[in-house]
């Protein structure tokens, strides 16, 4: 991994036509900002994390799982 | 093609049925190929069944079942991902998860899966909105559609038929029980 060190205000670019600027230090916070083209997906690293546990758990359900939602869905 | 499957025993998939995803599932990579089983009953609940591995399949569902105002919004480059000009020509559904309190079942609106019905290729594609949850709790937008709808047998039907104009095939797995499958199997 290339590491960089940035001062508040300083900017790093990535190919052509992304931009992460060093917005804010605040204790142990940083704000980034991010200039990209409009395709760009940006999402912070625990959305993927937490999609990927989604998953994980859906694919643990078996047919027992449906019928007991089968069952809970009847009740009136 | 026969596929055997954890869930559903062996089951016959007609090739252009199976569904491509180039780039797996988020944390399921290495899975390519699958298709979706419609084991019929009432929950409205599909399956996306791995071929690639027998026990590996995620229960889905439409999104417009329980969640009439969701609208799936793709960058021009997601769009062509798929081959896609626009989501006419899609499928779109949402991955669930079933845990034992099933009242606090959630969909993944977050990420939904769109196929593309001519091309059979699809993707889990992380959407840009923040305000879209990826556990989505949903159990009594689901019972009230079920008590509305799910005991009119012609309002089933008419979901598959719609289902089937969009060009998805599902895999039918009626009555899924052990003795099915054992008699499947003797009569192939």
């Amino acid at each position: 991994m290339l590491v960089l060190t940035r001062k508040l205000g300083e900017s790093i670019a990535i190919d052509d036509h992304i931009k992460i600027v060093v917005v804010q230090i605040k204790g142990k916070q940083v704000r980034l900002g991010i200039k990209a083209p409009p395709e760009t997906k940006i999402h912070r690293e625990e959305v993927y994390k937490a999609i990927q546990d989604q998953n994980t758990e859906a694919s643990q359900a078996d047919l027992s799982s449906i019928t007991n939602l089968a069952n809970e869905l009847n009740k009136k | 093609m026969k596929i055997k499957t954890t869930r559903f025993g062996e089951l016959e998939v007609d090739k252009k049925d199976i569904i491509e995803f180039t780039e797996g599932l988020l944390g399921f990579e290495n899975l390519k190929k699958f298709f979706i089983v419609d084991p019929g009953d009432q929950t409205l609940i599909l399956w996306l069944q791995s071929i690639d591995d027998a026990g590996t399949a995620f229960p889905i569902i439409e999104p417009k079942i329980f969640q009439p105002n969701y609208m799936v919004k793709l960058l021009p480059v997601e769009l062509n991902s798929l081959s896609l000009e626009n989501l006419s020509n899609a499928s779109v559904y949402t991955v669930l998860t079933i845990p034992q309190n099933v009242t606090e079942m959630s969909a993944n609106l977050k990420a939904p899966i769109i196929i593309n019905n001519k091309t059979k290729t699809a993707r889990q594609i992380v959407l840009q909105d923040s305000k879209l949850e990826v556990r989505f709790k949903m159990y009594m937008d689901l019972k009230k559609y079920i008590v509305n709808y799910a005991s009119d047998d012609s309002k089933r039907t008419n979901v598959n038929v719609a289902n089937k104009e969009q060009g998805v095939t599902t895999v039918q797995a009626n009555n899924v029980t052990a003795n099915t499958t054992n008699n499947k199997n003797a009569e192939a």
